[in-house]
């Protein structure tokens, strides 16, 4: 188990159901790999320094996760997939 | 040191003498890094403040000769600031000449 900060960006027209559901499928992921999440950090809408997907805001969650580092890869590639989530990063601690 | 500028001001300085090693005018300051200096300064890619301090105007990361910091500090701003470039926190380019367009 590793300490990791994962970074999402959520498309800023989406209401607060979509965005939690959407975080939602992202806690699962996470447990099912058998992490858990120490904290989520809601930084709230913000300006982008740049446009993604012809956005000039978002909404940024700071989530401190523990999971195992095999499970990273699959958590990345399904981050990708679902369809809320502009950009994510994470980030080893 | 002292010499050399000496034999420079009697040669009237006007000649330019090949070879020379290096510029006696010209004195360095005495640089620092100022994590080293302050430990408890943490280089994060979510400190914006910070980082926009070791960019230039148009988003680009400063040189060492121009931030000061040591070699080893300097990688960790530069990644760092690519941290905060991927989730869009700080510009890849344009900062100032975006804003002004708009």
């Amino acid at each position: 188990m590793h300490n990791y900060e994962l970074v999402v960006i959520i498309h800023p027209d989406l209401d607060d159901e979509a965005i939690e559901q959407a975080l939602d499928r992202i806690r699962g992921w996470i447990i099912e790999s058998g992490g858990s999440i120490d904290k989520t950090d809601k930084w709230g809408k913000r300006r982008m320094s740049y446009e993604i997907q012809k956005q000039n805001e978002g909404i940024y969650y700071l989530l401190e996760v523990s999971m195992p580092p095999t499970s990273i890869a699959e958590l990345e590639r399904n981050m990708t997939i679902l369809e809320p989530v502009m950009r994510h990063m994470v980030v080893a601690k | 040191m002292a010499n050399e500028t000496k034999a420079r001001a009697r040669s009237g300085g006007s000649e330019q003498r090949p070879g020379r090693r290096y510029n006696t005018r010209y004195v360095r300051k005495p640089r620092y890094c100022q994590f080293c200096s302050d430990k408890t300064l943490v280089i994060d890619y979510k400190n914006t403040t910070l980082l926009r301090k070791f960019t230039t105007e148009e988003g680009k990361i400063r040189p060492r000769r121009q931030s000061g910091t040591c070699a080893k500090h300097q990688r960790t701003v530069a990644r760092e600031i690519k941290r905060a470039r991927h989730i869009a926190l700080l510009p890849f380019t344009g900062g100032t000449w975006e804003e002004k367009i708009r």
